[in-house]
């Protein structure tokens, strides 16, 4: 360590030492959100001396956000949170690396962000955002140190913990809404108590020391300070794979669902590729591809065991609005090399019949 | 007596953080649920729902004690 004393009072604590420091000095934490709750776990984190620490937003600093988001400055407004934040903690711990990643979470961007890091905190406002950061902690192994706000209120907890409780346990229901800070109201002390229970976990988690809040749920009243805690299980139900994932978050970047014909004309005669033709028997025009098998939409499911899971699949219809239909019952079913041909049919047979006059 | 709290946007709806609720015969967790919806009108509100302190994943199965203690906890977002 170059500054020896920077850590020294806490390096004292028995239950941390040069041990519990080092501990701390290899920690990778990635913090989702750099606004209220994020403006309380980042600077106490690089303060603590944890490592590496990423941030992700891709909101700029706005003069609304300073009665709460106390990391920024008034000549911050307008510029990349990610960004403002960032040079804050690093004066704080100039010691430590910081990235900054001025971009939305998503399904996307999610599992490569998470992979590089040991905890994960959501210091997000919304409750869509928090399914995807749940999701991605258990396909990729990592604690979600969950933190949140309603007026006066916060709950905290730890989940995906050693495989403990998830988010999903506590909450099953995707569909739930309910205000952000924005449309709630909110003070600064809220967002900053609740964001110390969250740095508090991290650290916990690091070091090994206490009981980290998993399976529990806190919640805490700042106007009464009455602090409950509930206890919940994990279910079984709640197990994702990475096809799942995929499927939901549409994460396979280079999933494009739509072709045009014109682009596949080359593979009218490949044996690997099968072209199917969701209309009725009696729609016409008719057309016949040496690979081609006809399933009517209403039969698909009933005859989807005609088709070849791997196999890749061009989907047509009459104008290519039932195909993309289609291609939602496969990818329920876990078909995955699927594409729904733009204009069906009838965009097919000009092709085939300029393809024959230029030939 | 049964002593429900109230939580967030729960609690807006229902203008108290706890009450205390008495009833002449046993009640299910599911029957409590029905007369707080009738009254408080939670609609669209989603809550998970503890009884002393520790979360009930299956509501329909579960019958009150008269020293319970239930909580209705819906999810934050604010942040």
């Amino acid at each position: 360590m170059k500054e020896s004393t920077r850590y020294n009072r806490q390096i004292i604590l028995p239950e941390i030492g040069e041990e519990g420091q080092l501990k701390l000095s290899k920690s990778k934490v990635l913090v989702i959100g750099a606004g209220g709750l994020g403006a309380a776990v980042l600077p106490y984190l690089a303060a603590a001396g944890v490592g590496e620490i990423g941030i992700v937003d891709d909101d700029t600093v706005e003069i609304s956000n300073l009665h709460r988001q106390v990391i920024y400055k008034n000549s911050g407004v307008g510029k990349s949170k990610a960004e403002e934040a960032k040079l804050m903690i690093s004066e704080l711990n100039p010691e430590i690396k910081i990235n900054a990643f001025s971009e939305k979470l998503s399904g996307k961007n999610a599992l490569s962000l998470f992979e590089k890091h040991d905890i994960i905190v959501d210091a997000t406002d919304s409750i869509s955002i928090k399914y995807v950061i749940n999701d991605t902690c258990l396909l990729t192994n990592k604690p979600m140190v969950y933190g949140s706000v309603f007026r006066f209120q916060g709950q905290v907890s730890v989940f995906n913990y050693q495989n403990g409780p998830t988010y999903r346990c506590l909450y099953p229901d995707e569909n739930s809404n309910t205000l952000n800070c924005e449309d709630a109201g909110v003070i600064g002390i809220t967002v900053g108590t609740i964001g110390l229970f969250q740095a508090n976990e991290v650290l916990k988690i690091i070091l090994g020391i206490g009981e980290v809040l998993s399976g529990k749920i806190l919640v805490y009243n700042i106007l009464n300070n009455e602090q409950q805690k509930y206890d919940f299980e994990k279910s079984s139900d709640f197990a994702i794979t990475k096809e799942d994932y995929e499927l939901k978050y549409n994460s396979n970047e280079n999933q494009i669902q739509e072709i045009h014909f014109e682009s596949v004309l080359d593979e009218i005669d490949n044996d690997e590729v099968l072209f199917l033709d969701v209309r009725n028997i009696d729609e016409s025009p008719k057309i016949t591809l040496k690979n081609q098998i006809q399933i009517p939409l209403m039969n698909l499911e009933k005859e989807i065991e005609k088709l070849d899971k791997n196999q890749t699949i061009y989907i047509f219809c009459q104008s290519g609005i039932r195909s993309k239909i289609a291609i939602e019952v496969l990818q329920k079913n876990k078909f995955k090399n699927i594409k729904s041909i733009a204009g069906g049919a009838l965009a097919m047979k000009q092709s085939l019949q300029e393809k024959i006059h230029s030939n | 007596m049964i002593e429900v709290k109230y939580f967030g946007a729960v609690a807006e709806k229902t203008k108290c953080e706890f009450e205390k609720l008495s009833f002449s015969e046993e009640i299910s967790l599911q029957k409590l649920l029905q007369n707080l919806n009738e009254k408080y009108e939670f609609e669209s509100l989603t809550f998970s729902v503890a009884v002393n302190q520790k979360i009930v994943s299956k509501v329909a199965d579960y019958t009150l004690q008269t020293s319970d203690i239930v909580a209705l906890l819906p999810p934050f977002a604010g942040g």
